[in-house]
């Protein structure tokens, strides 16, 4: 954004303007589309979702406001502004008001690291992924407030589901994503995503591969396993159907949303499908590739960069759009596997969320680092770091062997690890039928 | 989908076994299974389906676009069925719904014969209370004259509490709409239901049982009674006076002439019940019975007409009124149809006659418990 405002009110315009009101102004420009973008982003995620699941229930779902329904979540909006506010006699006022906030704050913050299209990034951190993640766990703080200020037990219980589920499935979430990170050796959005540019295989790994945009980590075994297990704890973290404890509305009313009303509930549900809809986006970007695509590379290098600061405008903007195009596509059909997930499988029960968090995705994980190390071994070190089997071997072989290994590693480490936990958990039923007997 | 709306075919003898607790490993493959079921019900979804057989595609009917196609089963709220010819209501007031409605929501008052006081096979007022229905369908089941049947109409919402107790007015139907919308269910009950109601007609007087928002069939009723009631009179003036013939005594009475004596003894006790008030007027009263007696046997009709003669005579000396007029002359009047010179009657009249001879007793009875009282 700094890039394109310079190039055109000094470059184009000739303006001249000084670098600070250049900055505050491409800054200004960046926080308002975040803030526009992100509740239009939730509005839509409602729709999406409600005609989707509709459709996998044999329904049509909403389709009376609007042509086919599309001004359904306007209403609902309008609705959720106009209901009473409600707070509890009992509950405790500040913190009962300060939770929403407290939840939906760190989802808007998240989009400042996510990086649309091409050189479109509100903000480069070079921690970009370490920042998202830290930031997106505050969140549970506001949950638990939410619970606790409700001096509600149906409240208190889903808030405390709702902690122990963000807490327990962080670190699959954070596992799966240490892999990509030993691979690509950065913590930045931009430099994960700048690594899967490529055919299959990353140009980075093999050199002369020509760049389609399609080097994405989910064609690697590190890639595809650290995908799947980051998916199902994102899963967790959006509280999206399989692992939707925390408001088992069959179970606890709406767990920590129960005393909430009017817009403050309409925030939870907000925050809830920003978070959505940022998780989506995450996994897209980071094993999919985020705007890496077929030719958003090729326009992108003749735009105005700051490698090529003397390229045609119109580039960037048609790179631009183009990413932005695969960037968002690839997040709706990974919204639409959440949604589709949800029309499939029933709700877990706590425990079984945990053993499964702690007993498979776990272990599945880390055995999956050390894949992704022997990855990083094979393609890149040479005798200088002690690999000496693959002194002399062509890149396309290293890359040939570092992709079978992986591979063998994490299909016979799932293998294992399926067998292993079918059993413990035949067992634990075992355990338990024998312990209703015995009691009966 | 070719196949008419909401056929369901059921193949016989599936057996679909559902296996619990397999703990096969199956490494997430059913996992995979369910998602695939789920998948299939998306992609199909975007067909519209029609047949319940079928489980795949959207069944959904857009409601007020598209209206549905209900089975002829289908009961909402019950209706009650009149007669496209005649008008004449199947209901015959049996009270069998009343009794049977789980909620107690039908209310009915059965008609009577104004004349004679007596319930007739009809009903006066008929409510449902459809707020309270709960659909059940008893009442349709139980009629034994098929009167009341299950309405497949559902669009009653309405903002206004009263319209939902609904009057008889408002329940009748005639048959050929109930032939329509479920016309296999009325071809079953057709026959019996109108071989009833035949039946039932024939012991409705005047225009009782006719559904009163039939203004036209009523007026029409009416004036077809009207028309025979002239008829009736005439064919009762054409005919010669029957000669006096050998007293009554000596015979057996028909049914109809004993109740014709009884009406007059009737009346003329009554008579003498009112003495107190008018001793004198009531004086000629007790003779009344005599040309009864004289009646010829050919046209018994003479003698009823006389009975009428006596009983309104004695209601009116009853009532005190006319103390003056001799007992025959106000019973002339009352008469209306029957010339003062004609006691006995011809046969086309009999049934006028004997009309009048019931309420000439009705009359005196009444008479009788008013001064009870
Ligand atoms: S349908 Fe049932 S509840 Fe309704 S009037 Fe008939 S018997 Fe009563
Ligand atoms: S509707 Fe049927 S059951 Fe009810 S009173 Fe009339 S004839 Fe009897």
């Amino acid at each position: 954004m700094y890039d394109m405002l310079t190039a055109l009110i000094n470059g184009a315009l000739g303006w001249g303007w000084p670098e600070w009101a250049l900055n505050l102004l491409s800054y200004i420009l960046i926080v308002t589309i975040v803030l526009v973008v992100a509740p239009l982003q939730m509005l839509f995620f409602t729709y999406y979702e409600r005609r989707v699941i509709a459709r996998m229930q044999d329904r049509v779902g909403p389709n009376r406001v609007g042509p086919e329904g599309i001004w359904q979540p306007i209403a609902d909006g309008v609705k959720m502004f106009t209901k009473e506010d409600i707070v509890p006699q009992a509950a405790d006022r500040i913190v009962h008001f300060l939770a929403p906030c407290v939840v939906v704050a760190p989802t808007v913050l998240m989009f400042a690291v996510v990086p649309w299209g091409p050189g479109m990034v509100p903000v480069d951190l070079p921690t970009g992924l370490l920042f998202f993640f830290a930031i997106s766990s505050i969140s549970a703080v506001g949950l638990m407030m939410a619970g606790w200020a409700s001096n509600n037990k149906f409240s208190l219980l889903g808030a405390m589901r709702a902690v122990a589920q963000m807490v327990s499935y962080e670190i699959p979430a954070v596992l799966s994503l240490i892999a990509i990170v030993i691979i690509v050796g950065s913590l930045s959005i931009n430099e994960i995503i700048a690594y899967q540019a490529g055919l299959i295989i990353s140009n980075r790994d093999l050199p002369g591969v020509p760049d389609l945009g399609l080097g994405w980590f989910v064609f690697t075994p590190v890639g595809f396993v650290a995908f799947v297990a980051f998916f199902i704890a994102a899963l967790a973290e959006g509280e999206r159907t399989p692992f939707d404890i925390p408001e088992a509305d069959s179970e606890i009313v709406a767990g920590y949303m129960t005393e909430y009303s009017g817009m403050k509930f309409g925030l939870f549900y907000l925050a809830q499908y920003v978070l959505n809809f940022l998780l989506c986006a995450i996994t897209a970007i980071i094993f999919f590739g985020g705007w890496q695509g077929p030719g958003v590379g090729w326009l992108y290098a003749q735009g105005i960069t700051p490698a090529n600061p003397n390229g045609n405008g119109l580039f960037n903007v048609l790179a631009g759009i183009l990413g932005v195009f695969y960037f968002l596509l690839k997040t709706y059909i990974f919204f639409f596997v959440m949604v589709w997930l949800r029309g499939a499988f029933p709700r877990l029960r706590i425990d079984q969320l945990m053993d499964f968090g702690w007993k498979f995705l776990i272990p599945w994980t880390l055995a999956n680092l050390f894949s992704a190390a022997l990855w990083v071994a094979f393609t890149r070190w040479g005798p200088a770091e002690g690999m000496l089997i693959t002194v002399g071997w062509s890149p396309v072989l290293r890359w040939l062997a570092a992709f079978v290994v992986t591979l063998a590693i994490n299909l016979g480490v799932y293998l294992w690890l399926t067998r292993v936990y079918a059993a413990s958990q035949a067992e634990r039923r075992r355990a338990e039928l024998e312990e209703l007997s015995a009691a009966a | 989908m070719t196949a008419s709306p909401f056929e369901i075919e059921i193949p016989r003898g599936r057996v679909i076994e559902v296996q619990r607790d397999d703990t096969r490993v199956r490494w997430g493959g059913g996992l995979l299974r369910g998602m695939a079921v789920v998948w299939k019900h998306w992609k199909e979804s975007f067909k519209l389906n029609r047949s319940y057989s079928q489980i795949h595609g959207t069944f959904t009917i857009e409601y007020p676009e598209e209206q549905p196609r209900i089975p002829e089963a289908y009961r909402n709220m019950p209706i009650l069925l009149y007669d496209d010819e005649t008008g004449h209501e199947l209901c015959t007031s049996c009270f069998q719904c009343e009794r049977i409605c789980p909620p107690q929501v039908i209310h009915m008052t059965q008609a009577k014969d104004p004349a004679t006081g007596k319930p007739v096979p009809a009903v006066a007022e008929f409510i449902i209370e459809y707020d309270a229905c709960m659909s059940c369908g008893f009442c349709a089941e139980v009629c034994p004259f098929d009167a009341i049947k299950m309405d497949h109409e559902f669009e009653l919402s309405t903002d206004d509490h009263t319209r939902l107790t609904v009057h008889k007015e408002q329940l009748l139907r005639p048959i050929s709409y109930y032939a329509k919308i479920a016309p296999t269910m009325w071809a079953e009950v057709r026959e019996s239901a109108l071989k009833k109601l035949q039946g039932n007609v024939r012991r409705r007087p005047d225009v009782i049982g006719l559904a009163p928002q039939l203004t036209e069939k009523i007026a029409a009723r009416r004036a077809e009674l009207a028309a025979q009631a002239v008829q009736a009179a005439q064919a009762a003036a054409a005919a010669p006076a029957a000669p006096a013939a050998a007293p009554a005594e000596g015979r057996k009475l028909t049914p109809e002439e004993k109740a014709a004596k009884l009406a007059a003894i009737r009346a003329a006790k009554t008579a003498q019940a009112g003495e107190s008030a008018t001793p004198a007027e009531a004086a000629p009263a007790p003779p009344s019975p005599a040309p009864a007696g004289e009646a010829a046997p050919s046209a018994d009709k003479a003698a009823k007409l006389a009975a009428i003669r006596a009983a309104n005579a004695a209601k009116k000396a009853a009532a005190g009124e006319a103390p003056a007029t001799l007992p025959v002359a106000p019973a002339d009047g009352m008469a209306g149809d029957t010339p003062a010179d004609a006691p006995p009657a011809a046969p086309p009249a009999d049934k006028a006659a004997r009309l009048a001879a019931i309420r000439a007793a009705n009359a005196a009875k009444k008479q009788q418990s008013g001064d009870g009282s």
